[in-house]
C-alpha cells in the first residue's frame, strides 16, 4: 500500500509535466485544428532558456532564502516569456500562411518546425545531455512510510494552478471569449470584429509559454536535459491530449495525469519495458469506446 | 503567393541551419595524414574508422578515434611501405540525433566497401552496431578490428554464425577487448566477494550490449551465492526512472547494477537514485558507462559508482607509456578508456597491410591478402601487452580494468587478467 501511494506521487509528477505539455498541444488544436508537432520542442527550449537565465544569474546550485523566489520567477517567467516569443514567431512564419491550405501541408510544416528546432538546439548546446542546476532546496517529507519530494510538489502544484488560471482566461476573459468564438467559426468571430490573426497569435503565445514553464519544472525535477528529449514528452504529452479530448483543457490535465500514473504503475506491478505499451493500448481502448476522449471535446464540431 | 523578403531570408537561414546540422550529425570525411608529407609514389591507401563521434558516445567516442589517427600519422612519419603508399583514415560518424546508431553504422561500412582504397577498418564502439556491420564486412571481406565491442554473439556460438551470411566458414570479425561473460562474471565477482553485496537490482537498457552483459551479470552473480532482486529492461529515450527506482528501493538493494551506456540511461539512473534515497548504494556497470559523459550527468552522485574497461588502463602499464606521451602531444588531452585500443587495433591492421604489400611485389594489395595476416596476429606488440586472435576473432590476452568513481573522477583501483 505504501509503495502504491509512493507510485501515485512518482506518476502523478510525471503526470503534471506531460499536462502542462498537453494544455499547448489542446489550445493550439482547439482553434486550428493543428497538430503542433514542433510543441515537444518548444518544452526543450523551455530547459534550454531557463538554463541560460539561471547561467546569466551565476546560479550554479541550490539557493535559499528570499533569493530563491527571485531566482524562480525570473527563470520560470523568462523561459515562459520567450517560449511563448518562440511559438508566435513559429506560428508567425510556419502556420499563418498555410491556415487555409489542406490539413496535410501545415502538419508536415509542424513536422519540419520540429527538425529544425532539434537541430538548433543541438548547434546551441551541443549534442549530449547538459546537467541542469538543482536551484531549489529539496527536502523531502515523511508522511508515515511515504516520502515526498520538495520537487515532486512543485510539479503538481504548479500544473494544477496553471490549468486553473488558464482555464479562467479562457472562460471569462475577453480574449478568452474571442478565443473561443475563433475556434468556433474564424469567418463569424472576424465579422463579429474578432481579428482572429492575433487571437490565434495569442493562442500559441499562452500555449506556448506553458511548456516553457513546463521546461524549467522538467529541468529542476531530473538535474539534466538534453535536445532531443521533447520528442519523447511530446508524444506522451499528445497522446495525453488526445486522452482526455483535444481541445479541452481539463481533458489534457486529466490525461496528462493519467498517462503519468498509467507509466509509474506499469512499472511497479508489470515492468518497465512495458510502459510504452500500456499507455498506448489504454489509448487505443479509450478512443474504440470514446472516439473524442475521455472528457469529450469541449469545443463545437467544426468542418 | 506572395513572399514578403524577411519571411524568404528566414525561411533560407532555417534551411541552411538544418543543412548544417544534417551535414555535422551524419558524416565527416577527413584527411588525418595531413600533418605528414605525403608519399611521393601518390597512391593512397585508407584505414576506415566507424565510431559514434558525435552527442553523447561523443566522450568515448572521439578519444578512441583519435587513437587510429595516431597510429596512421605514425606509420606515416616512420617510412609506411616504404614510402611507396601514403595511409590515410576514413572517418565516418554511426551517431544519429546524439546516439549510437546501427542503420548509420551499416552505411558507413557500404562506404568503406564502395572504396576501394579502403583495405581494412576499425569499429565500431557499439555491438548492436557491429550485429549489423559484420554481414557486411563478412560479405566484402573487409578486415574489423573492434576496439570495444564485447557482446559475446558477435564472435561465439550460433549468433555468430548467423552473421557471417555471405561466407559463413570466413571472419572478417576481430577484437582487442575481451567479451561480456567475462566481463560480467568479473563484475559479479567485485560485487559478491570484493564489495560483499548480497542482494542486487538489475536494470538494463535492452540493447544488444546492455541486455548481454546484465543477463551474464545476473546469472553469474545467483551463481556466486548472490540474489538478484529484480531485472528491470528500460525504453529508448526514457527520461524518468523514479518510478523504477521507487519499485527497486521497495526490495533494499545492497546495490543496483546497470547493462548499457551512459547515453542509454546509465548516468540518469545514478542520478535519480539519490532522488529516491538510493543515493549511497554502491552502482555498478561495464564500460558502457566507463565514458567521461557519466560523471557529468551524473554530477555529485557518480561518487561509489563502480565499473569495469574491456581494456587495461593504458596509464598503468609500462608497455603504454610511449603511446600515452605521443597522444598527449598530438592531442593536447588525456586518452580515454579506448584509446589504446584503437591504436592497437590499427597498428595490427598497418602491419598487415605491409606484410601484404610486399607479398603482391609493392602494388596495390587486396582485401583477403589483409584479412589473411589479420587474423594471424600472434603475440603482436602493442601498449596494452602482447595481442593475438583466436579461431573465432576474440583477443587471445583478455584484460580488465576496474574503476571506482571518488570525487568525481574514475580511478582505476585494480586491474583484472582473465583466462581466455
Amino acid at each position: 500500500m505504501t509503495l502504491f501511494v509512493q507510485q501515485l506521487i512518482n506518476g502523478l509528477s510525471l503526470g503534471g509535466i506531460y499536462a502542462l505539455i498537453a494544455l499547448g498541444y489542446t489550445m493550439v488544436y482547439g482553434i486550428i485544428e493543428l497538430i503542433n508537432f514542433a510543441h515537444g520542442d518548444v518544452y526543450t527550449l523551455g530547459t534550454f532558456f531557463s538554463l541560460a537565465i539561471l547561467t546569466l544569474l551565476g546560479v550554479t546550485g541550490i539557493v535559499s532564502g528570499p533569493m530563491l523566489i527571485v531566482v524562480v520567477a525570473v527563470a520560470i517567467l523568462g523561459a515562459m516569456l520567450l517560449c511563448g516569443l518562440t511559438g508566435v514567431i513559429i506560428e508567425r512564419l510556419a502556420y499563418r500562411r498555410l491556415r487555409n491550405a489542406p490539413k496535410l501541408a501545415p502538419l508536415i510544416t509542424a513536422i519540419g518546425m520540429s527538425f529544425i528546432l532539434e537541430n538548433l538546439m543541438q548547434y546551441w548546446k551541443g549534442p549530449s545531455p547538459i546537467p541542469f542546476p538543482q536551484v531549489i532546496p529539496n527536502p523531502s517529507f515523511a508522511v508515515g512510510a511515504v516520502t515526498v519530494e520538495a520537487k515532486q510538489i512543485m510539479v503538481i502544484l504548479l500544473a494544477v494552478v496553471l490549468m486553473m488560471v488558464l482555464q479562467t482566461f479562457v472562460r471569462y476573459s475577453r480574449l478568452g471569449k474571442a478565443m473561443r468564438a475563433t475556434a468556433q467559426d474564424k469567418d463569424a468571430a472576424q465579422l463579429m470584429g474578432i481579428d482572429i490573426n492575433t487571437t490565434i497569435a495569442l493562442t500559441f503565445l499562452i500555449g506556448s509559454a506553458l511548456a516553457g514553464a513546463a521546461g524549467f519544472v522538467s529541468g529542476v525535477y531530473y538535474g539534466s536535459t538534453w535536445f532531443f528529449n521533447g520528442f519523447a514528452a511530446g508524444l506522451k504529452a499528445f497522446t495525453a491530449a488526445v486522452l482526455g479530448g483535444i481541445g479541452n483543457i481539463a481533458g489534457a490535465m486529466l490525461g496528462g495525469f493519467l498517462i503519468g500514473l498509467i507509466e509509474a504503475m506499469t512499472t511497479q506491478f508489470i515492468g518497465d519495458q512495458w510502459s510504452n505499451v500500456v499507455v498506448f493500448s489504454v489509448l487505443v481502448l479509450v478512443l474504440i469506446f470514446r472516439p473524442s476522449g475521455l472528457l469529450g471535446e469541449s469545443l463545437p464540431n467544426k468542418v | 503567393m506572395r513572399f514578403s523578403p524577411i519571411s524568404r531570408a528566414v525561411a533560407a537561414t532555417a534551411l541552411a541551419a538544418v543543412l548544417a546540422a544534417c551535414t555535422n550529425s551524419t558524416s565527416t570525411t577527413s584527411t588525418a595524414g595531413g600533418s605528414s608529407e605525403p608519399a611521393a609514389a601518390g597512391q593512397t591507401i585508407k584505414i576506415g574508422v566507424d565510431l559514434p563521434v558525435s552527442g553523447a558516445d561523443a566522450s568515448i567516442g572521439i578519444p578512441t578515434q583519435n587513437g587510429v589517427v595516431l597510429a596512421v600519422e605514425e606509420a606515416n612519419k616512420n617510412g609506411f611501405a616504404g614510402g611507396k603508399f601514403k595511409l590515410d583514415t576514413s572517418l565516418l560518424d554511426d551517431a544519429v540525433q546524439g546516439k549510437h546508431d546501427p542503420a548509420a553504422g551499416a552505411q558507413n561500412v557500404k562506404t568503406f566497401i564502395a572504396d576501394s582504397s579502403v583495405l581494412a577498418m576499425v569499429g565500431p564502439f557499439n555491438s548492436n552496431v557491429a550485429k549489423s556491420e559484420i554481414p557486411l564486412t563478412n560479405d566484402a571481406g573487409l578486415v574489423q578490428i573492434s576496439p570495444s565491442n564485447t557482446n559475446d554473439g558477435l564472435t561465439i556460438g550460433d549468433d555468430a554464425k548467423k552473421l557471417r551470411t555471405a561466407h559463413p566458414d570466413t571472419n572478417t570479425y576481430f577484437r582487442v577487448c575481451t567479451r561480456d561473460s567475462k566481463q560480467g562474471l568479473a563484475l559479479a565477482q567485485v560485487a559478491a566477494q570484493r564489495l560483499g553485496l548480497k542482494k542486487i537490482f538489475i536494470i538494463d537498457d535492452n540493447e544488444t550490449y546492455g541486455k548481454g552483459l546484465a543477463d551474464v551479470f545476473d546469472a553469474s552473480f545467483r551463481q556466486l551465492g548472490g540474489t538478484v532482486l529484480g531485472h528491470e529492461h528500460i525504453t529508448a529515450n526514457q527520461q524518468d526512472f523514479k518510478a523504477l527506482l521507487t519499485k527497486a528501493k521497495a526490495d533494499n538493494p545492497d546495490g543496483v547494477f546497470f547493462g548499457g551506456n551512459t547515453s542509454t540511461g546509465g548516468g540518469l539512473v545514478r542520478r535519480q537514485m539519490s532522488d529516491v534515497g538510493l543515493g549511497s548504494v554502491p552502482y555498478l556497470g561495464g564500460d558502457g558507462i566507463s565514458d567521461p559523459e557519466f560523471e557529468t550527468v551524473a554530477g555529485a552522485t557518480a561518487n561509489g559508482s563502480y565499473m569495469t574497461v574491456a581494456a587495461p588502463d593504458a596509464s598503468k602499464l609500462p608497455s603504454a607509456k610511449q603511446f600515452i606521451a605521443a597522444y598527449q602531444a598530438r592531442f593536447k588531452s588525456n586518452v580515454g578508456p579506448y584509446s589504446a585500443n584503437a591504436y592497437t587495433a590499427a597498428k595490427i591492421e598497418i602491419a598487415a597491410i605491409e606484410k601484404a604489400i610486399t607479398d603482391a611485389g609493392g602494388k596495390m594489395p587486396t582485401r583477403a591478402d589483409v584479412l589473411k595476416y589479420v587474423a594471424a596476429t600472434k603475440d603482436f606488440d602493442s601498449p596494452i601487452g602482447k595481442v593475438g586472435f583466436d579461431a573465432n576473432g576474440d583477443t587471445t590476452s583478455p584484460v580488465l580494468s576496474l574503476l571506482e568513481v571518488k570525487g568525481g573522477k574514475p580511478i582505476t583501483i585494480d586491474v583484472i587478467t582473465l583466462k581466455s
